[in-house]
C-alpha cells in the first residue's frame, strides 16, 4: 500500500524531525499533542495537530485507543512512533495494523522477540551472531554450585562476573579476574543471593572490561533487501544515558565494521526485519564483538550516521513503509560525525534534571552543523518529559576537525534561564580519551570520579559579575522578563516565568 | 553601585567606568568578549566566554545562608519509596526517600544525622519543588 498521511505518535524533538521528512516526501502529516505542548514548535509544523485528552502521559502519548480514533478521524493512513513512548510496543503495532493503518517499523512478531532479552539472546545466538558468553547455573546445593560454577568458567571465560540469577542492583555480584578467587568469589555470590533474595543461583558471564559500545544501523525494505549502514559509537554515556556519539568508531578497522555489519544484518534477517533498526553490541579492546540488544525504532543518535553516509534514514523509513525498494546506494563512508545531547541539567550535581524558561536559547550555526531541536527561545522546560534539549551534530572531513568543530559549535551555543550540561559537554570534549578516541563505557565514571566541576578562572567569574552588575544597574532586567504570578495553590519557591521577547 | 549576590561574602561594588559596554541588541561586552545576559526572577543567568553563570541578588544586609538540614524536593516530582518512619534515628548520608521526576529516580538523603521528626509525604504523593519532603532533628 502507498501511503499519504502520516501521524506522529510522538512529541519534542524526533516528531519534528519526522514531520520535516513527511513534508519534503510530500505526506501529509498529523500531529498528537498533550495539552502540556501547545504551542511547541512540532504542533506547528504538522498539517494538523490534534489535542489528546489527559494528564499524564498514560492518558495522553500513551494512550493506544484515543491516538487510533484520532488516526481515523483525521484519516491518517500511516503511523510513525518516533522512538520512546510506544515505539517499542507490539501490541500497539498490531492495533495499528488491525485497524488496517501502515506501521512505520517493523512486524509486531520482530519488536516482541527483541523486546524479550533472553529470547532475543537465543534468536541472535541461533543467527550465528556472537553473544556474551556466559551460562546460568541451576544447580542450588552448595557444593554442586560450585562445582558447577567451576566448569562454566571455563568454557565463559576470564575475567568474569557472577551475577545472582534473580538480583539486580549489585546484589550478589562478583567480578572474578583469574581462577584462584573463583571459589571464594562464588561463596560470597551465593550467600549475599540467598540473603538479598533467597535464591542462591548464580549466572556466570564474561566480564567486558574496557568494552566499548557500538551499534549498526540496518535498513531493511520488503523487496528482499537489507543492508547495514556502518558504526555508531556510543560508548560515553553518563548514568547509563548517551551522551556523546560518533560515526565512525575511531578504532574501527574495516575488518571488524565487515563482520559486525554481516552479524547485524543476520540480526536483522533472523527476525525478518523492515524498516530502520539498530543493532548494538559491546567491542572489546581484542577486537571482540558481542550481541547486547537490537532496537526495533528510529534510534536518537541516527543523524550521525546520516552524515557519513549521506542516507535520510526517516526519509527511508517512510519509502519502505509505502512498499517502496530504500534508496540507498551502496555503503560509503565520508568524514566523521559527532552529536552531543544538550539535556537540561545539572551536571555538577549528579545530572539532576533542570527545569525553567529557556529565556535565551541561541544555537551555534554555520558549515557541518545540524541542530536538531523540538524547543525554542521562550518555551518552558517542564519536569513532564524527557530532559533532553536538542542534539547538537557536527560533520567534518576528519575526526580531529569533527571534534575542533563540536568545541566551537559549544562555545557558541548560548542557552540561559534553565541548567544545562553545555558547558560540561564543552569539557568532555577536551578529553584525553575523547581525543584519542579510546573512550569506554567507564569514561565519565573514571575522569570524574568525585563528580564534575567546571574549569572556570577567577577572570571569567570578575567578568560575568561585571555583566551582571551592568544589566541590573541599566535596567535591562525589568524590560523583558517578569514573574507571573500565575501559580496557584500553596506558595512554591517553582515560579512560572512569563515573558515579552522582541 | 553595590550589588550583593547570593553566596558572596561582600557586595559586589561597581565604578562607571568598570561598567560592561551596552551593544545595541542588549548584548553587553567585557574585556573584548560579548556577553549574554536574561534575568529570571531575581537571577541573572550571564553567558560568557563559553561559561554559564548565575548570580542572584539579595536584598542588602540580608543573610543568605545554606541551611544544610533543607530536605525539599529539587524538583516536582513523586514519591516512590520511603525508607523511614517518624522518631526513627538516622545517619549522615542515608537514603530517606526515592523521588521520580523527568523519568529518573533521585535519592534524598539525610545531610546529618539526626532523628525523623516528620515526614509531610508518603510514598505515591506528588510533590511541588521546593516542598519540604520530611524534617530531621539533630541529636544533642
Amino acid at each position: 500500500m502507498t501511503i499519504s498521511k502520516v501521524l506522529i505518535a510522538n512529541r519534542g524533538e524526533i516528531a519534528c524531525r519526522i514531520l520535516r521528512a513527511c513534508r519534503e516526501a510530500g505526506l501529509a502529516t498529523v500531529a498528537i499533542y498533550a495539552q502540556n505542548d501547545t504551542g511547541t514548535i512540532f504542533t506547528e509544523l504538522a498539517d494538523e495537530a490534534f489535542l489528546l485528552e489527559g494528564d499524564s502521559i498514560a492518558s495522553t502519548y500513551l494512550d493506544q485507543s484515543q491516538i487510533l480514533e484520532i488516526a481515523r478521524i483525521s484519516g491518517a493512513d500511516a503511523i510513525h512512533p518516533g522512538f520512546g513512548f510506544l515505539s517499542e510496543r507490539a501490541d500497539f503495532a498490531q492495533a495499528v495494523i488491525d485497524a488496517g493503518i501502515q506501521w512505520v517499523g517493523p512486524s509486531p512478531e520482530a519488536i516482541s522477540k527483541m523486546g524479550d532479552k533472553m529470547t532475543a539472546r537465543i534468536t541472535m545466538r541461533d543467527a550465528g551472531v556472537p553473544v556474551i558468553p556466559g551460562e546460568e547455573i541451576e544447580e542450588t546445593e552448595e557444593q554442586a554450585a560450585l562445582m558447577a560454577i567451576e566448569q562454566a568458567s571455563h568454557r565463559v571465560g576470564y575475567p568474569l562476573l557472577l551475577k545472582a540469577s534473580s538480583g539486580g542492583g549489585g546484589k550478589g555480584m562478583r567480578s572474578v579476574d583469574d581462577p584462584s578467587q573463583l571459589e571464594s568469589a562464588a561463596l560470597g555470590a551465593r550467600r549475599e543471593a540467598i540473603a538479598a533474595f533467597g535464591d542462591g543461583r548464580v549466572y556466570v558471564e564474561r566480564l567486558l572490561t574496557g568494552s566499548k559500545h557500538v551499534e549498526i544501523q540496518v535498513l531493511a525494505d520488503r523487496h528482499g533487501r537489507t543492508i547495514h549502514l556502518a558504526e555508531r559509537e556510543c560508548s560515553v554515556q553518563r548514568r547509563h544515558q548517551k551522551v556523546f556519539e560518533e560515526a565512525p568508531c575511531a578504532t574501527m578497522t574495516d575488518e571488524i565494521r565487515e563482520a559486525m555489519g554481516q552479524a547485524a544484518v543476520a540480526a536483522a534477517e533472523a527476525v525478518k526485519y523492515e524498516g530502520a533498526g539498530t543493532v548494538e553490541f559491546l567491542l572489546a579492546p581484542n577486537g571482540e564483538f558481542f550481541f547486547l540488544e537490537m532496537n526495533t525504532r528510529i534510534q536518537v543518535e541516527h543523524p550521525v550516521t546520516e552524515m557519513i553516509t549521506g542516507v535520510d534514514i526517516v526519509r527511508e523509513q517512510l519509502r519502505i513503509a509505502a512498499g517502496e525498494p530504500m534508496s540507498c546506494p551502496e555503503l560509503s563512508i565520508r568524514g566523521h560525525a559527532i552529536e552531543v545531547r544538550l539535556y537540561a541539567e545539572d551536571a555538577q550535581n549528579n545530572f539532576l534534571p533542570a527545569i525553567g524558561p529557556l529565556s535565551i536559547f541561541k544555537a551555534p550555526e554555520g558549515p557541518g552543523i545540524r541542530l536538531d531541536t523540538g524547543v525554542r527561545q521562550g518555551d518552558e522546560v517542564t519536569p513532564n518529559y524527557d530532559p533532553m534539549l536538542a542534539k547538537l551534530i557536527v560533520w567534518a572531513p576528519n575526526r580531529t576537525e569533527a571534534l575542533e568543530k563540536m568545541r566551537r559549535a559549544l562555545d557558541e551555543f548560548v542557552v540561559l534561564g534553565c541548567t544545562t550540561n553545555i558547558r560540561f559537554l564543552r569539557e568532555l570534549c577536551d578529553q584525553q580519551e575523547v581525543i584519542d578516541g579510546t573512550t569506554d563505557t567507564t569514561t565519565i565514571d573514571r575522569i570524574w570520579p568525585n563528580g564534575w566541576t567546571p574549569s572556570v578562572t577567577e577572570q571569567q567569574k570578575q567578568s560575568a559579575l561585571v555583566v551582571a552588575a551592568t544589566a541590573e544597574s541599566l535596567g535591562l532586567g525589568k524590560t523583558k522578563l517578569q514573574v507571573s504570578a500565575e501559580q496557584n495553590g500553596p506558595v512554591s519557591p517553582f515560579q512560572i516565568i512569563s515573558r515579552r521577547f522582541p | 553601585m553595590k550589588y550583593q549576590f547570593k553566596g558572596h561574602d561582600e557586595p559586589f561594588s561597581l565604578a562607571k567606568e568598570e561598567m560592561a559596554e551596552l551593544l545595541t541588541d542588549g548584548r553587553l561586552l567585557v574585556n573584548n568578549k560579548i556577553a549574554h545576559a536574561s534575568k529570571v526572577g531575581d537571577t541573572w543567568w550571564i553567558h560568557y566566554d563559553g561559561h554559564t553563570f548565575q548570580f542572584e541578588l539579595v536584598e542588602p544586609g540580608s543573610s543568605a545562608t545554606d541551611d544544610d538540614s533543607n530536605l525539599s524536593a529539587p524538583m516536582p516530582g513523586k514519591v516512590l519509596e520511603l525508607y523511614v518512619e517518624v522518631g526513627q534515628v538516622v545517619e549522615e548520608g542515608q537514603t530517606l526517600m526515592i523521588l521520580e521526576a523527568m523519568k529518573m529516580e533521585h535519592k534524598i538523603v539525610a545531610g546529618k544525622a539526626g532523628t525523623v521528626t516528620s515526614i509531610n509525604f508518603q510514598a505515591g504523593d506528588q510533590v511541588e519543588q521546593g516542598n519540604e519532603l520530611l524534617e530531621i532533628e539533630e541529636d544533642e
